[in-house]
């Protein structure tokens, strides 16, 4: 069945289908399915994938009434059972979480950076079935956990959650994904980040062999406000980690990291695309990939920098280390600098395991399996190093070790 | 006998390095082998620690009753086999004091010796690094990660002195050391002499041997261990070069 077939015959399960505005942007979406389909040769996002499970999937409108729990563990920590994409609605003096909005999607749909370039967030806008809206409070520091359940087989969710950081707010969120389900998570997170606000956002991937993930998160960043993302990826089943990120304000912030752990016959493809708007901001960018087995892995980073953004310092970095002949890692890092007074680099290095450290540890006894792993371990010691949330810290620990348990 | 190699010949490359080598060490003993850039010194110390980048043609070279050859990197170690590396690998993210503990109870794992604890290490590793003049903060920080070339010479002696080994090869521990750097080392060296370890020392110099005096001298160029004497070849050497002997 093509797009346009499953977008007709599930229309009336879709979220806002009866909203004009967003039936109008919807026809406009399978045009654009239509006129260029997955041209996987001029769409570098799509190398490595298999487009038959996206493409072909089941529509199954099945979003049961399970209860979504939201505790307010301590007086400003909540944690959410998010399932299928759903939450229940919540309130109090610091935040707010509602189901997603037509106004949510069509604020969305007006900003073009990604539209023209990213078929599976226009799949996300099409066929849209679930997700939630949480509204941080002025001056308010909170820590949010969420656990992003499916429960059934075949399930499909294309989600929207809007975070939005009010002024002078701070938000920890965690989201976990660890689903076992033969299912797909279209996910588009769209976050707004008022003046003076940040938000550390990390993410914890780790689904079966049968459960695809594709994450895309827009963020836009007003004056002086920061934007953290830290996202682990020790999933057994397909992962996209596509971040586009604006930084619109002064002295706004954006700093992403990504480590994958791969193996078996797995693929993990990255993107991100910053975009300087405004001087005196800052992006780092640091993206690391252990690769075993037949894995595969992409990273494509672009950072522009529009000419009024002077000052700007951005910085990219890639590396990745391949543990078999058979696996592959494919990084592309640009920069398009239109602004002349900027501060910025790329780099990008990927390569087998260096023998001459191995031969240097195993001379002094320790075995190679041995020297191996503490070498996988010293590679992404740093950005280990720096999470400062003891509860994260413990998590990716654990599923390191385990990772590594299977390294021979 | 403690080491004895047997008309070793090695190629990498299709380059032969090693001719029809043979050497002799027995416990107790301080050999020096000598020789000019190219000569195959430094072939010689990988191939005993194991590196595998070499082709063995011929010979056979006995440790301790051990075919070494029989033996991978890590079990020679275990077995008492250390090399000081000419250039120490940088590491980062390794920690010194996890890797030298892990790498000591290897050692003690393979000997049926009870495992060193936590605590006994580090007054270990404190009162090592103390006689070597290495400050405490240094070992708080990744193996040979941004260290200066002497840092690093020193930190090899420290690694030898935490794993007693029975015998130590020291490939060009001179090179890039400035005087006082040289002193505190071979001083570092000369402590862990016992009648009952040995030392292969490979030099350019016969200025290290003025510090670690050897009892026995070997030239060796173009593969082969063409002399063989006491301390009086390190003086002929520093007069004459090695040219006489090529």
């Amino acid at each position: 069945m093509n797009i346009q077939d499953n977008y007709l015959k599930n229309k009336k399960n879709i979220f806002f289908s009866e909203n004009k505005d967003i039936a109008t942007h919807r026809e406009k979406l399978i045009n654009i399915f239509e006129n260029d389909r997955f041209d996987k040769k001029n769409n570098e996002s799509l190398k490595n994938l298999n487009l038959k499970n996206f493409i072909d999937f089941k529509y199954k409108y099945l979003i049961p009434e399970e209860t979504s729990v939201i505790n307010n563990n301590h007086e400003n920590s909540y944690s959410i059972v998010s399932v299928n994409g759903q939450c229940s609605s919540f309130k109090d003096d610091k935040i707010e979480i509602t189901k997603i909005l037509d106004e949510d999607y069509n604020d969305f749909s007006k900003n073009d950076t990604i539209e023209n370039n990213d078929h599976f967030v226009n799949l996300n806008s099409l066929f849209l079935n679930s997700g939630f809206k949480i509204v941080i409070k002025k001056n308010n520091n909170i820590k949010i956990k969420i656990s992003n359940i499916i429960t059934d087989d075949d399930l499909t969710i294309f989600q929207k959650n809007n975070y939005i950081c009010e002024e002078g707010s701070s938000l920890d969120l965690i989201e976990e994904y660890e689903n076992k389900n033969n299912s797909t998570s279209n996910i588009l997170n769209v976050i707004k980040l008022e003046k003076n606000s940040q938000l550390n956002h990390f993410l914890i991937q780790d689904n079966s062999p049968n459960h695809n993930l594709i994450i895309t998160t827009h963020s836009s960043c007003k004056k002086d406000s920061t934007y953290t993302q830290k996202v682990y990826n020790f999933s057994e089943g397909y992962v996209r980690n596509f971040h586009y990120t604006e930084l619109i304000e002064a002295n706004s912030e954006a700093d992403l990291q990504g480590i994958f752990f791969l193996k078996d016959n797995n693929t993990s493809n990255n993107k991100t695309f910053v975009k300087h708007l405004a001087e005196d901001c800052k992006s780092n960018q640091v993206y690391k990939g252990i690769l075993n087995d037949r894995s595969k892995a992409t990273y494509f980073s672009n950072t522009h920098v529009d000419k009024v953004a002077q000052k700007t310092e951005g910085y990219q970095l890639s590396k990745g280390i391949l543990l078999s002949d058979n696996a592959s890692y494919f990084s592309k890092p640009e920069l398009k600098i239109y602004a002349d007074d900027v501060k910025c680099s790329h780099g990008s290095t990927i390569g087998p395991i260096d023998e001459n450290a191995i031969f240097y540890l195993r001379s002094r006894g320790m075995s190679k399996i041995a020297a191996t792993k503490i070498l996988i371990s010293s590679f992404i010691n740093e950005e280990l190093d720096s999470i400062d949330n003891e509860q994260m810290s413990e998590i990716i620990q654990k599923k390191l070790v385990r990772y590594l348990s299977k390294v021979k | 006998m403690f080491l004895e190699i047997k008309d070793l010949s090695v190629k990498i490359e299709n380059k032969n390095i090693l001719k029809s080598l043979n050497l002799n060490i027995n416990k107790g003993e301080v050999h020096a082998i000598m020789g000019p850039n190219g000569s195959g010194k430094s072939t010689l110390a990988n191939v005993l620690a194991g590196k595998e980048d070499y082709e063995i043609l011929n010979g056979r070279i006995n440790f301790k009753d051990n075919d070494l050859f029989d033996l991978n990197i890590e079990e020679r170690a275990q077995e008492g086999m250390f090399l000081a590396f000419q250039y120490p690998v940088e590491i980062p993210g390794v920690n010194i004091t996890p890797f030298l503990h892990s790498a000591i109870n290897s050692k003690r794992k393979r000997m049926n010796e009870e495992e060193i604890d936590n605590l006994s290490f580090a007054k270990l590793l404190k009162s090592k690094a103390n006689d070597l003049g290495i400050n405490i903060d240094m070992l708080k920080r990744s193996v040979n990660t941004g260290f200066s070339g002497g840092e690093k010479k020193r930190y090899e002696i420290l690694q030898m002195s935490i794993l007693n080994p029975d015998l130590s090869i020291l490939d060009e521990t001179d090179s890039g050391l400035d005087i006082d750097a040289l002193k505190i080392v071979t001083d570092g060296v000369n402590k862990l002499k016992t009648k009952d370890n040995s030392f292969l020392i490979i030099t350019h110099y016969q200025k290290l041997l003025d510090y670690i005096k050897p009892d026995y001298v070997h030239v060796m160029v173009n593969g082969s261990i063409v002399k063989s004497g006491g301390s009086e070849i390190a003086d002929e050497i520093e007069k004459d070069g090695f040219q006489k002997f090529q």
